[in-house]
């Protein structure tokens, strides 16, 4: 399988915080990789720095052949728009929008807009009769599965989930990782961070950080992924 | 999607902008109120300064009153010829006037032969008590002054023995005049008999013209009149001109710095509730940036919401404005200012500058990192 994300000797430093170590890892497109790793080490700011949301200290996050520590600004902005698609742990839906304009905000800001897919992609994560719901009147696991709405929307070359199921109890988690697991069998190339080694064991491999660097790399077991089947 | 958007931006903080939109209208309001007023000034202002009588004189040159008579006339049908020739909607009223120093009951006066039936028009001011028209078998009747009534013990209809002379004339009171001025110790009478009395036919001392419009429509028509008759000088009343022309002037000052004042104390009323929307927005505006939205994207957003704002109010300011417009002339005038419709897009227009002005820590939020919003949370 070709590679998606090159990272190669990637530093990031806050003042005299050295938020990542030069970490070096490659995702091939298709991959489901999760990230774990204690509080402060890094995983954030990796994510961050492949999303486009922040910048390196030094080193190459090369993702889709596209070297994000070169891009300035606009550059950012233009591959945020094109190549990511984030889910946060804490969903991060406008308040004042609907569901569905929250999927279409995604769209409005990478091209078009067009409802009709909108409404199909939240037909897809199961949300057909909250379409026109406000965040506020959905439950936490329908407000993440608007925000995985929003994060395929405009078919992104890789999805950076951050702690997904984070703010989520049992049943939603299930759902939500239910939806995960059907996107990587759709081929979709995925980096989840997560504090929970059973959402870890369902990617192909697991990253592993301490201290901003990368420690370990595991491939998970079959038995563990079928923990969710 | 951008209208879409918009809409939900404008009821997603209705608290915050009716704070802004209250401040928005109240300021169109006095703005449109104030310019409504500042266009329709110079009207007023020329209305009400008619009323302080005549504001253009036409006068032999050098012309004095020596003795009992004037030592310079002019002619009668020369001044009235060139008032026909140059005419001008803006002449209110015309009057000729001959005076003389005569007496009545041994008593000097001054006489002043005119055209009765103008001078209600020329001195729109003065309060009467009785008519001031003769009626047609009244040929003789006269106007006399309040003091001249007091001291001559005269009531209309009073008869009135005016001695010129050696000449007489036998005239009934129709009106005691109440002029606040000179005026008051003097008798008017029909310009005809004054001649006669003084044995100057068709010979009058100056014409009084009241003449409406701006200072310089005044100045001009006295130009075009001055070249009808260039044997005698014809000047606008400097006393009035000037005093019109420094209130108006006094008074457009007091209108602009009122607008700007305003204006200023509007945008930063604005800017402070903008600046809690932004605070509030942060949030919205790491998600957008995060889903790819450019800063000049975002920012027009923001922008458009509060032009929108800033129209809207400088619209319902403005209708309210006419309004307040109309009572400030009723109470300043005693009658209401015209609406000039034009005040609609120039209110509007400010309005948008304002909110605009105003909006300035919107515009801060294009340099929001997403990074650093979530990592806040």
């Amino acid at each position: 399988m070709a590679t998606l994300v090159q990272v190669e000797e990637l530093r990031k430093e806050f003042g005299k915080v050295h938020a990542l170590e030069g970490v070096s890892f490659n995702v091939d497109a298709g991959e489901w990789i999760a990230i774990m790793g204690p509080s402060g080490s890094g995983k954030t700011t990796l994510i961050n720095i492949l999303g486009g949301l922040d910048t390196p200290t030094s080193g190459q996050a090369i993702v889709d052949e596209v070297d994000v520590a070169r891009l300035d600004e606009s550059g950012l902005t233009r591959f945020r728009a094109q190549k990511i698609g984030f889910i946060f742990q804490q969903f991060h839906l406008v308040p004042y929008l609907t569901a569905v304009e929250n999927v279409m905000l995604a769209q409005y800001f990478h091209s078009t807009t067009d409802e009709k897919e909108a409404q199909l992609a939240l037909e897809r994560v199961g949300l057909a009769d909250r379409i026109e719901h406000l965040p506020g009147a959905l439950s936490g696991g329908e407000q993440q599965r608007v925000a995985v709405a929003r994060a395929l929307i405009n078919h992104p070359k890789l999805i950076l989930a951050d702690e997904p199921t984070g703010n989520l109890d049992e049943a939603n988690e299930e759902t939500v990782i239910q939806l995960f697991r059907e996107l990587h069998r759709e081929g979709h190339t995925i980096l989840m961070v997560t504090h929970d080694p059973a959402i870890g064991n369902l990617a192909d491999r697991r990253i592993e950080f301490a201290h901003g660097r990368l420690v370990k790399v595991t491939p998970s077991n079959d038995g563990s992924r079928n923990a969710y089947r | 999607m951008f209208w879409r958007l918009l809409w939900k931006l404008l009821r997603g903080s209705g608290g915050r902008l009716t704070v802004a939109i209250l401040a928005l209208v109240s300021c169109a309001m006095v703005v449109s109120a104030l310019l409504n007023l500042e266009f329709d000034i110079e009207r007023k202002l020329t209305q009400e300064f008619r009323t302080l009588g005549a504001n253009l004189l036409i006068s032999p040159r050098n012309a004095q009153i020596t003795g009992s008579s004037p030592a310079e006339v002019m002619s009668e049908s020369d001044v009235s010829a060139a008032i026909q020739s140059v005419k001008d909607p803006n002449v209110a009223a015309a009057a000729p006037f001959l005076y003389v120093v005569g007496s009545a009951r041994n008593t000097p006066l001054v006489i002043a032969g005119t055209h009765l039936e103008e001078l209600p028009k020329l001195e729109p001011a003065w309060r009467i008590e009785g008519a001031w028209k003769p009626s047609k078998a009244q040929q003789t009747a006269c106007l006399v002054g309040r003091n001249v009534a007091q001291q001559l013990k005269l009531a209309v209809s009073s008869s009135l023995n005016l001695i010129y002379l050696r000449k007489n004339a036998q005239l009934k009171v129709i009106g005691i005049i109440d002029a606040g001025g000179a005026e008051d110790n003097q008798v008017f009478v029909e310009l005809a008999e004054a001649q006669d009395l003084a044995g100057l036919p068709g010979q009058i001392s100056f014409a009084q013209l009241s003449v409406s419009g701006t200072t310089a429509a005044i100045s001009h028509y006295a130009a075009r009149l001055a070249a009808a008759l260039p044997a005698y000088d014809v000047k606008p009343i400097r006393q009035i001109s000037e005093a019109e022309g420094d209130l108006l002037s006094r008074i457009r000052l007091l209108i602009v710095s009122m607008i700007v004042l305003i204006s200023v104390l509007t945008a930063l009323c604005v800017l402070g509730t903008m600046a809690a929307l932004a605070m509030e927005r942060r949030q919205d505006v790491g998600l957008m940036k995060a889903l790819g939205g450019s800063i000049g994207r975002i920012v027009t957003l923001f922008m458009a919401e509060v032009g929108v704002l800033g129209a809207a109010g400088g619209f319902i300011g403005a209708i309210l404005g006419l309004e307040l417009s109309r009572w400030m002339g009723q109470r300043v005038f005693g009658q209401a200012i015209s609406s000039r419709w034009e005040i609609f897009p120039l209110t509007i227009i400010l309005m948008v500058a304002i909110a605009l002005a105003g909006a300035l820590p919107l515009r801060l939020l294009g340099k929001v990192k997403p990074a650093i919003i979530f990592r806040e949370q």
